[in-house]
Order: C-alpha cells, then sequence, then structure tokens
C-alpha cells in the first residue's frame, strides 16, 4: 500500500494526463462509429445540422412548424386556394402513419416522408440530397422534439393486403353506395369534388382552415396507389378533419370505398 | 309467270308513292302555324267582351305571317306561331299566344326589328324544329337564344351605361364582371389583350360549328357551350389552362356578355352607341386596367401562389417587400415585354397593344403601397465572388424550393431562376437584396441577418452561382 501511494505521489503530475488520454481514446472510438458525411461526433448531432440547415426554414427552430417560410399557397385547378402550413413536430401529430389513430406513427413511416417528400405541399424529396443514415439522423433529431415519443408507447403498423377484386365494376358500386352512406359526400362533396356542404368549415386541429381532398385532382398527397389510399381510411389522418374508418367500417366496406375513390380520381371531373 | 310477278310490283310501289305524294300534299295543307292561328282565333272569339270585337276576331284571316326587314336583310316568319306577341289581351295567355313580356316591343316595333335580331333563329322557318333550330339534327347556325341570355342582343345598339340603368341589368352585369375578373388578360378584344387564349372577336356570333361540342351536355347550341365552359372549363375543353374564379349564376352573366361579341353590325340607322370601346378603355384609371389585364393571375398581388394550371408560382406583385426593392424602371420593362418561358404576357403596344400610358397607369397602381424607406443598399462590389462556395450553398439553401438546376416549374415553389428576366435583366444587386431581405409574405424567406443569418458573403456567393445558372442546361 505504502510502494502505492509512494507511486502516486511520485508521479502526480502524470495521472490527469493518463486520464486524458483515456477518455480521448474512448471518444476516438465513438467518432470512429458514428463519423458521417456531416463529420459530427453523433447522430443526433448531425440529424440537427442537417435539420438547421434544410428543415428550420420551414419547420422552425423549435419544431413547432412555424418556421420563417410560414403558410404556402397553392391554387388547385377548380380556383380554390389550399393554405398549407408545415407540420409541427412539437404537438407530433402525424396524417402520413400505418398506424392505428391516436399512435405515433412508426420510424418507416417517418423515413418515407423525409425520403418522399410530399410534392403536392411542397415538401421536398430528400432521395437524392441525403444519404439513408442523414434522413435516419434526422429523423431521430426530430424525435427529440417531442416528448410524445418518450411517453407514447409504439404501435404495431396496421398490414395492408390488396384484395382480389378491388376496382371491380360491382366493389365500384358498393363503394358509391357507401360513400353515400357513410357520409364521405358531407365533405367531400357527391361529385367528389371536395364541395360538400360542410366543406367550408372544416379546420384542423391547429384552428387552420382545411379543404377536403378534391379526388378529382387524381393525386393523393401520400400518392394513389390502391394501398395508399386504403390505409387512408384506416388510420385516418390525425389532426384533421379525417377520421378513421378502422373500427367502423369492415376491411371489405374499406376497400370498396377504395375501389369507387379511385375511379373518382380516375374520372377528372367527367362522366364517360 | 313473271309477268304477273312485275304487274303486281310495279301496282305496289305504285300505290306506296301515291301514299306519300297524298301524305305531303296533307302536311302541306295543315301546316303547324295553321294549327296555332286557329286556335289563336277561336280563343279571342271566346274572350270577345262584345260584338264588334267578335265580328273583328271571326274575320281574321289565317295566313303566314311575315315581316320583311330590307335594312337588317331579314325575313322574319315566327309571329305566324307567335301571333298575340303584339296583342295585350294575350299577356297571360300560353306561350305560344303570349303578349311579349316588358315593354320591349313598345320602343322596338315589330315591323322595324323583327324578332331574330334579337331571338336569333330561322326567321324563315314555319315550323317548329326548323325555327328553333336547337335539336342536333337541324343544323341552323344560330339556334333560338335562351331568354336569359337575350339581354345580349341589347348591346348591339346600346351602351352599357344606358342598359345598367333600363332593361338590360343582366348583361351590364355581365360587362361588368368580364371587366374585373381580367378576361383581357389573356384574350384579346377590339386590338388589345393577352395572347394565351382566344381572341374573342366576334366569338358571339361563331356559329355552332365553331364550338367542340363532345362534352357539352343537353342542347348542344354555343349558349350551352359557353354556359358550361364558364362553369368549368376543363369539363369542355380537357386542355384547357383558363383560369376562372366566379359563383353560381355569374357563369349566366358572363355568358351574356360573351353573346354580345359579334362581328356583324347593325345598321347606322339603329344603333344608339356614340362611344367605342377603345375610348372607353382610355378613360379607365389604374386599377381598373389592373383587373382588366391582371387580376385573374395576380389576384390582390399580396401572395405569391403556386398555381396548379400554370404549373408555376405566380409572384405577388404588389408585395412591400418587392416594391421596396423593385424600381419603377425594371417593373416597367417586365410588363412591357414580358417574361418569356412563362405565362407573363409582353404588354408594350406593339405586343398585347397596352399604351404606354396605360402601363404606366397601371405601374401607378401597382406601386401605390410602396414603402417610403428603400432597401439598404447591398453595394455587391465591396465582395469577392465565389462561385464554388455558392453552388454548396445553393445545393443546401435554395435548390429545395428553386430546383437543383433553378429551372423552376411544375411541383416546384420558387421562381425560376433560369429566366432570361432574372438571368440578364435583373441587377445582382437587387437579387442580392432579394435573398438577404426575402420577400415578407411569401415564402421567400430572409436569408441575411434578418432571417436564417447567412453572411453577406455568402448571399455574394450564392447570387454569382445563380447567375451561372443560364449556361447550365
Amino acid at each position: 500500500m505504502k510502494q502505492v501511494q509512494g507511486f502516486i505521489k511520485k508521479y502526480k503530475g502524470i495521472i490527469p494526463v493518463f486520464f486524458l488520454m483515456l477518455l480521448s481514446a474512448g471518444l476516438m472510438a465513438t467518432l470512429q462509429k458514428t463519423e458521417n458525411a456531416y463529420g459530427l461526433d453523433t447522430k443526433i448531432d448531425s440529424g440537427k445540422k442537417i435539420y438547421e440547415e434544410r428543415c428550420l426554414i420551414c419547420h422552425g427552430a423549435e419544431g413547432d412548424g412555424k418556421g420563417l417560410v410560414g403558410v404556402i399557397r397553392r391554387s388547385e385547378k377548380s380556383g380554390r386556394i389550399m393554405e398549407i402550413y408545415p407540420r409541427d413536430f412539437v404537438k407530433a401529430v402525424f396524417k402520413f402513419r400505418t398506424t392505428s389513430t391516436g399512435c405515433m406513427p412508426t420510424d418507416e413511416d417517418l423515413l418515407r416522408t423525409i425520403e418522399n417528400g410530399i410534392s403536392r405541399s411542397f415538401m421536398p424529396s430528400t432521395k437524392e440530397i441525403l444519404s439513408a443514415a442523414e434522413r435516419e439522423a434526422v429523423k431521430e433529431f426530430i424525435k427529440t422534439l417531442s416528448e410524445w415519443w418518450e411517453e407514447e408507447e409504439p404501435c404495431e403498423p396496421i398490414k395492408v393486403k390488396k384484395l382480389e377484386w378491388v376496382g371491380s365494376f360491382s366493389s365500384v358500386e358498393k363503394g358509391k353506395q357507401l360513400y353515400e352512406k357513410m357520409k364521405c359526400w358531407e365533405c367531400h362533396g357527391h361529385e367528389g369534388k371536395g364541395d360538400g356542404p360542410k366543406a367550408e368549415d372544416l379546420k384542423d386541429d391547429q384552428g387552420h382552415k382545411v379543404l377536403p381532398f378534391d379526388f378529382t385532382t387524381g393525386a393523393l398527397k401520400r400518392g394513389s396507389s390502391p394501398e395508399n389510399v386504403y390505409i387512408t381510411f384506416t388510420t385516418g389522418l390525425d389532426g384533421t378533419a379525417m377520421p378513421s374508418y378502422e373500427d367502423t367500417l369492415e376491411e371489405e366496406d374499406r376497400w370498396h370505398l377504395v375501389s369507387y375513390t379511385l375511379k373518382l380520381m380516375q374520372l377528372k371531373g367527367r362522366d364517360e | 309467270m313473271y309477268r304477273k310477278f312485275y304487274v303486281s310490283m310495279s301496282l305496289i310501289s305504285g300505290l306506296i308513292f301515291l301514299a306519300f305524294m297524298l301524305l305531303t300534299g296533307f302536311r302541306e295543307l295543315s301546316p303547324e302555324w295553321k294549327k296555332y292561328q286557329n286556335e289563336y282565333k277561336e280563343l279571342l272569339i271566346k274572350n270577345a267582351k262584345d260584338e264588334a270585337t267578335k265580328k273583328k276576331a271571326k274575320s281574321l284571316d289565317v295566313k303566314i305571317q311575315q315581316i320583311y326587314l330590307s335594312s337588317l336583310k331579314r325575313i322574319d316568319r315566327c309571329t305566324s306561331c307567335h301571333i298575340g306577341v303584339e296583342n295585350p289581351l294575350m299577356a297571360n295567355a300560353e306561350i305560344v299566344y303570349k303578349q311579349h313580356s316588358g315593354d320591349y316591343l313598345k320602343d322596338h316595333p315589330l315591323d322595324k326589328f323583327g324578332c331574330t335580331i334579337c331571338h336569333n333563329g330561322q326567321g324563315r322557318a314555319t315550323n317548329l324544329k326548323e325555327a328553333h333550330g336547337a335539336g342536333r339534327d337541324t343544323h341552323w347556325d344560330y339556334p333560338i337564344m335562351p331568354l336569359k341570355y337575350v339581354q345580349s342582343s341589347c348591346a348591339q345598339c346600346h351602351e352599357f351605361e344606358m342598359l345598367k340603368q333600363n332593361r338590360g341589368e343582366i348583361v351590364a352585369a355581365g360587362e361588368k364582371l368580364f371587366r374585373e375578373k381580367g378576361c383581357k388578360g389573356c384574350h384579346k378584344l377590339n386590338g388589345i389583350g393577352g395572347i394565351l387564349g382566344k381572341a374573342l372577336g366576334g366569338i358571339g356570333s361563331q356559329p355552332i360549328a365553331y364550338f367542340p361540342m363532345k362534352y357539352v351536355k343537353d342542347e348542344q347550341t354555343p349558349y350551352s357551350w359557353h354556359k358550361q365552359h364558364f362553369d368549368d372549363p376543363r369539363n369542355i375543353v380537357p386542355e384547357s389552362e383558363m383560369k376562372i374564379d366566379i359563383k353560381d349564376k355569374e357563369s349566366d352573366l358572363l355568358t351574356t356578355y360573351t353573346l354580345t361579341l359579334r362581328s356583324d353590325e347593325i345598321p347606322q340607322q339603329y344603333r344608339r352607341i356614340w362611344q367605342s370601346p377603345r375610348s372607353r378603355e382610355a378613360a379607365m384609371d389604374g386599377e381598373a386596367l389592373y383587373k382588366m389585364y391582371c387580376i385573374a393571375c395576380h389576384t390582390s398581388g399580396k401572395y405569391s401562389i403556386y398555381d396548379d394550371i400554370f404549373k408555376r408560382t405566380i409572384p405577388a406583385i404588389m408585395n412591400p417587400a418587392f416594391l421596396k426593392s423593385i424600381d419603377d424602371k425594371f417593373l416597367k420593362k417586365i410588363i412591357e415585354e414580358g417574361r418569356s418561358e412563362t405565362q407573363m404576357t409582353a404588354w408594350k403596344a406593339d405586343a398585347a397593344g397596352l399604351s404606354d400610358e396605360k402601363i404606366n397607369k397601371i405601374l401607378q397602381y401597382i406601386t401605390r403601397d410602396r414603402p417610403a424607406e428603400k432597401s439598404e443598399p447591398f453595394i455587391l462590389s465591396r465582395f469577392n465572388q465565389n462561385i464554388k462556395n455558392g453552388e454548396k450553398l445553393y445545393e443546401v439553401r435554395c435548390q429545395m424550393c428553386h430546383g437543383p438546376k433553378g429551372e423552376g416549374g411544375e411541383k416546384i415553389l420558387g421562381i425560376s431562376l433560369v429566366n432570361p428576366v432574372v438571368q440578364k435583366e435583373a441587377d445582382p444587386e437587387f437579387l442580392a437584396i432579394t435573398v438577404r431581405d426575402g420577400r415578407q409574405g411569401t415564402p421567400m424567406v430572409a436569408f441575411g441577418s434578418k432571417g436564417l443569418g447567412l453572411e453577406n458573403q455568402d448571399i455574394v456567393n450564392i447570387v454569382a452561382y445563380v447567375r451561372t445558372l443560364s449556361s447550365k442546361k
């Protein structure tokens, strides 16, 4: 013991240097592990840097959707003007999920939107701009913007399997009846032009006016494949006036509705 | 044996021929108008209050009625069926015999004006189908005009100012809409107007064959075409780029106005128009001219709006931040020369036809809210340019709105940066100020110290890079 004490006493000056060396070695190791194009030490930090350069302009420094760009206006062919607001990552209510209404989206859901963008809303695609690792980092950073990500248990994504008869004549007919019965027309209009009697009074969670989708424009924000339409009916668009029909309609009925609304989208406003 | 067959065949065909001859003769002897005139006669006799009128009614001669109008070059036989149009006793009668509504006939006597000059249709015809010319198989150029549009005919002889006060409210309202919805921004009329749409001169007297009727519902007449085209242009002409922002009844009003735009001029002795459309327009102020030529695309000018029809963003030209940074000379040049590769038309006198005076009026109107204080100058010459660094910054900061090559266009929020006006006409100083201060109220944010906090040197580099974009294709 005495020998050790003597040793410490003798080399007192070296000890901090030794510890510093140990620390930096450890740091180097972590650095090498997560180093990326942005050359930052952790995933979240590089995500933050990308966010600040590319996302903050719309989504805001706090992620509350109150960036400098503010509202974007888009005039549709029918002349109605859509007012588009960026997503609020603090409230963390997401429209494009594969999870049930009320659930947080899965990581894949977030990544999908980051990668593909939402061209109808001018959310740019990052396919050719960011690497997969960079997108992952941005996603991780976005998840630090709201405490909901810690509080909520993730839900299982809903499985989508397109049924064979989707798009058939009889399915379209059944979908049409459901469209009337479920009062889709109250917002979306009898011809699917988004001009139903309630269309003018719709608000989203932030109190912004929202306009129901005009099927005759033919392009859904998240993509217009039957699967995308189906998942929209099933999950609803949380934060907007579009409810989930997971509990109120049988799976088959939801697919009938898909058939009918796909027909509406192809019609482009004309009956031929 | 064969003989017997031929004899019977010729006998049968002879009989069929005879039957047709008789049928034709019978139809000639009992035309539609005769039936109506007889009924009218009975009606008169039945309603006669004293012997004298009854006697007069009984002596009514049933014959084709005809109004010959030499200076209008028309012969109208409409009164052969509509025989009661001038008879006040027929005010509540059935439509065929009914007296003409309103007091239009008082100052437009039938023997001077006839019917078709206002109502269209075929004056010489003596049955309903041919006279009204509406059915698909009649092929007349000008079918009868639905009553709700008939005021369009008033404008052939009368001024809108007068019509507004006096029995022409519908057509006057239509003309006001035409003036205020910016129709001439795309359509040429009387030698002035944009070039994106069809010229409108004579559109009101174009025959049926002029209009593509494929998607027109119900009666396929020019009137239905106009009405349904105003309701939704792309329902009738799928590839149409027409912008229109009207409600419910307004399409009827605009249809009525459109039908006034006829090429055939009414003889001088009928006309009560003293002011030519051109001199009317010369008296307009800046606001009226803005509405006439600019408003369809630029709306209030306060917001920039991405437009799904034009597939590009229409800039906010009355935004204070914009007016602050742009001088009149540059703005006027854009109005005069237009923005090539976009829908912005060249408006100078020898292009779309606006006189220098009118352009100045519009310019004055657009810039009326220009803030007093000018943008802080940038003084580009104080900096060195680093295009390479600008490219890097552009990739991160600009391309998500303006496109990887600055090309703008479909699904791209920012305006095109490769446009010749941006590349050649715009002062680099102006571009640098725009990047630094942004356009408040539009998605173009301030990238300088008031916004995202880029250094002035960075902004210089970005502008330098942007100015190389036109050479990259």
